[in-house]
């Protein structure tokens, strides 16, 4: 069998936009759609590709990314030739000189990239949920006979927050890269996934190092559209940034829409994730559930409307939760009653505790908070 | 690696016939069950929750769907180096050339070579076909405390029941003096429940004695124990009471999922420290729609709930569409539930299909059963009258 052309790297050290959930919870990390965590939709894209060797950028705080994904059995990435790999972060430079940019970030682990002859890089962020078919863009790549392919989305609607928006020529071929305050409706959003030939990445963030150990790889791109033949992909696909605490909670809310969740959840685009034999949904006597998603271990005994129900999550007689999110293992305490609420893993809601955010504020219960 | 204590083997080549469209390419351990399991996660589960990491698996019927489930054990984490999931199927052998297994006695004979090489002290003998949770180390404890040679898992069942099963009598001290096969006029409430553990020399002896005889059914139940019995070989009656279910028929198939729909069920799926394990779908959550309702019900991943559903088992993957209603009934992957059908009292196959405004009704006693990739279309009285125009199809 003939090995894949491509590897894959994806960089979990994006910066925590939720620190209002949990200070030390890396974005890579975020759970997502009821079961999922943001990672998830990296991995599996890659690995719906094809693509068995994956490198994993870790965050500062790795623990959560390690006891996810263990030795990748689940995105079928553990095997004795290829499969997973995990590149830590230099833990001693991020404790006493924490720098920024992320060329640094690649050019300490440039040696797996190296590793690998004639073959092309896969790179990617994990904080855009998204189902983008890599196999189309891998195909788009080599018949443009492109130098870099940038995954784009044209918004349908604003996307506030530090944006690189794509201009690009009718033939599709990337004309400017901007870096903007915030992206509009009709923008063509950089999704943040790159392909592009594995020695080119090398020669590029070794100059770029050389320059400025300091910058983006976004930036090096920007300031090279006109010397590479660098092309956009248009992804047409659901994609949501998750950059702060209300976009967090919009993506998993738009999960409630069957168009949006039959987008992402696709039959020939599988997600994986971390297995964990919990059982099926039990829905007790007086259960009253509507427009909401329930994963597996959860036991409703009281009213749910509008949310999302992670795994495991036990909701108590009479209590009523409405346009929430409830994450895994967290037990809403009877005749409760939660509105716009997002509960984070493992809390125990006190029964007749009655909590309420708004639609642009949910209200946030992390972890290890009594209420 | 340390010597292997204890092997499982487990039964699971019948047939099920009872079982009638469901095992009509599967065997009676795959036939799916509770929402997202398959028969013998119950078993499997038990193994690995009681510490057997050994396990072979005696296959027969239909065995393709069963061998793909199973894979390399790894869902029940029964993949660990040392030990192992071992799928048996008959094979031919130096003394003849096709070896059908042809009584559960005769299934583990043919493969003594297998429990040669894994050498272990005792040996478990399962059934892949109930429902129950069951620690089996326990038992073990049982077997070694009395100084058995054989124990046989028993269970109290109603007097009425028992001419359907193997009853026993037994001692103060739980040594069995007198075993009955199925008999016509019980004489205790002891019934077995096919569950044994061997010491594994004894078991050889007798099953290389059993196989030379013409007159055996080659049978635990029929045969072996009772001739241990006769020999005075130490065999003992170990005592469970919890939830045990054979799931024969489709009434009890159909009355085994509907247990577990109380409250408070008599096995429990949710228990972290006993863990039902099974094959994994990879797919997202289940979702319930604006009009749909779950009452009293079950739901797998990646179902799609838009009707309303009450006291059910809707497995993963199933789309109930607006409008429709299911009661009662147990409702296998894939299916699709289209608007304003019923299905009621009934227990449909992977992939069925109830087209719009058909209906499917069934009572307790007569269970309505579809097979696999089934289309039930409405029948002209099913038909609202307010769609039905003159005789629409």
């Amino acid at each position: 069998m003939m090995d894949n052309p491509i590897i894959g790297l994806i960089n979990l050290q994006g910066p925590n936009c939720m620190e209002e959930l949990s200070p030390t919870r890396p974005i890579a990390s975020e759970p997502f759609a009821g079961k999922f965590r943001l990672m998830d939709f990296a991995l599996s894209a890659m690995v719906n590709a094809d693509v068995d060797t994956v490198g994993l950028l870790l965050p500062f705080h790795s623990r959560s990314v390690l006891d996810h994904v263990r030795s990748g059995k689940e995105w079928n990435l553990a095997r004795k030739q290829h499969g997973l790999f995990y590149l830590p972060v230099d833990v001693e430079s991020e404790v006493s000189d924490p720098k920024p940019g992320d060329i640094r970030t690649y050019y300490k682990n440039l040696r797996y990239v190296e590793v690998e002859r004639n073959h092309y890089l896969l790179l990617s962020g994990c904080d855009v949920v998204h189902n983008t078919d890599y196999n189309r863009v891998f195909h788009q790549h080599r018949s443009h006979n492109a130098d870099i392919t940038l995954v784009y989305k044209t918004l349908d609607e604003e996307d506030p927050g530090k944006a690189y928006v794509l201009k690009t020529s009718p033939s599709g071929r990337i004309q400017a890269m901007e870096k903007r305050p915030g992206a509009q409706k009709g923008d063509k959003l950089f999704l943040g996934a790159i392909l592009l030939n594995g020695d080119l990445f090398v020669s590029m963030v070794r100059q770029a190092y050389a320059q400025n150990p300091d910058q983006y790889l976004n930036d090096v791109l920007a300031r090279n559209v006109k010397h590479l033949r660098i092309y956009g992909y248009e992804y047409t696909g659901y994609a949501k940034r998750i950059n702060s605490l209300e976009s967090f909670f919009q993506a998993n809310m738009d999960m409630l829409d069957q168009e949006n969740w039959k987008g992402i959840f696709r039959q020939d685009r599988k997600i994986y994730t971390k297995i964990k034999d919990e059982a099926p949904a039990k829905y007790m006597a007086d259960a009253k559930v509507t427009n909401s998603l329930v994963a597996n271990g959860c036991i409703i005994e009281g009213t749910v409307e509008n949310s999302i129900l992670f795994r495991k999550v036990r909701v108590g007689r009479n209590a009523v939760v409405r346009n929430s999110i409830i994450m895994q293992n967290a037990v809403i305490g009877e005749e409760s009653q939660l509105d716009y609420v997002i509960c984070d893993k493992d809390r125990s809601i006190q029964p007749e505790a009655d909590l309420s955010g708004t639609k642009d504020e949910p209200l946030t219960i992390i972890k290890h908070e009594v209420i | 690696m340390s010597k292997v204590e204890c092997l499982a083997m487990i039964l699971a080549g019948g047939k099920g016939s009872r079982l009638g469209v469901l095992t009509k390419n599967v065997a009676k351990p795959a036939v799916l069950f509770g929402a997202k399991y398959r028969i013998i996660d119950f078993t499997l589960s038990n193994c690995r929750n009681s510490g057997i990491s050994t396990v072979g698996i005696l296959t027969q019927y239909q065995p393709l769907e069963l061998n793909w489930y199973i894979g390399n054990g790894s869902s029940w984490d029964l993949d660990s180096e040392g030990g192992g999931t071992f799928v048996l199927p008959p094979y031919m052998n130096d003394k003849d050339s096709s070896n059908w297994y042809q009584g559960t006695a005769d299934a583990i004979y043919q493969n003594l070579n297998f429990l040669d090489m894994i050498d272990p002290q005792y040996v478990v003998v399962l059934s892949g076909d109930h429902i129950y949770s069951m620690d089996y180390g326990t038992m073990l404890a049982f077997h070694k405390k009395h100084h058995a040679k054989a124990t046989v898992s028993t269970l109290r069942v109603p007097l009425s029941e028992a001419p359907r099963f193997g009853i026993m009598n037994a001692d103060n001290n739980f040594r069995i003096v007198e075993f009955e096969e199925k008999p016509a006029r019980p004489k205790s409430d002891l019934a077995s429940m096919g569950i044994y553990i061997f010491d594994k020399e004894t078991l050889k002896k007798y099953l290389v004695e059993d196989a030379a005889r013409r007159d055996s059914d080659h049978d635990f139940g029929k045969n072996i124990i009772p001739k241990m019995l006769a020999d005075g070989v130490p065999v003992f009656a170990y005592p469970f009471d919890g939830y045990w279910k054979d799931v024969g028929t489709f009434e009890s198939l159909w009355q085994a999922n509907m247990d577990l729909l109380s409250d408070n069920p008599p096995i429990s799926l949710n228990d972290p420290a006993w863990r039902i394990y099974s094959g994994n779908q990879s797919l997202p959550p289940h979702y319930v729609g604006p009009q749909g309702s779950m009452v009293s019900s079950l739901a797998g991943e990646g179902a799609v709930i838009l009707g309303r559903v009450m006291h059910s088992v809707i497995f993963y993957g199933v789309q109930i569409e607006e409008g429709a209603e299911v009661t009662d009934s147990v409702i296998m992957p894939g299916a699709v539930i289209e608007k304003g059908a019923v299905v009621d009292h009934a227990i449909l196959g992977e992939r069925c299909r109830v087209k719009a405004g058909a209906a499917v009704r069934g009572k307790v006693g007569s269970i309505r059963v579809y097979g696999n990739d089934s289309v039930v279309a409405p029948a002209e009285d099913d038909v609202p009258a307010a769609a039905s125009g003159k005789g629409a199809k």
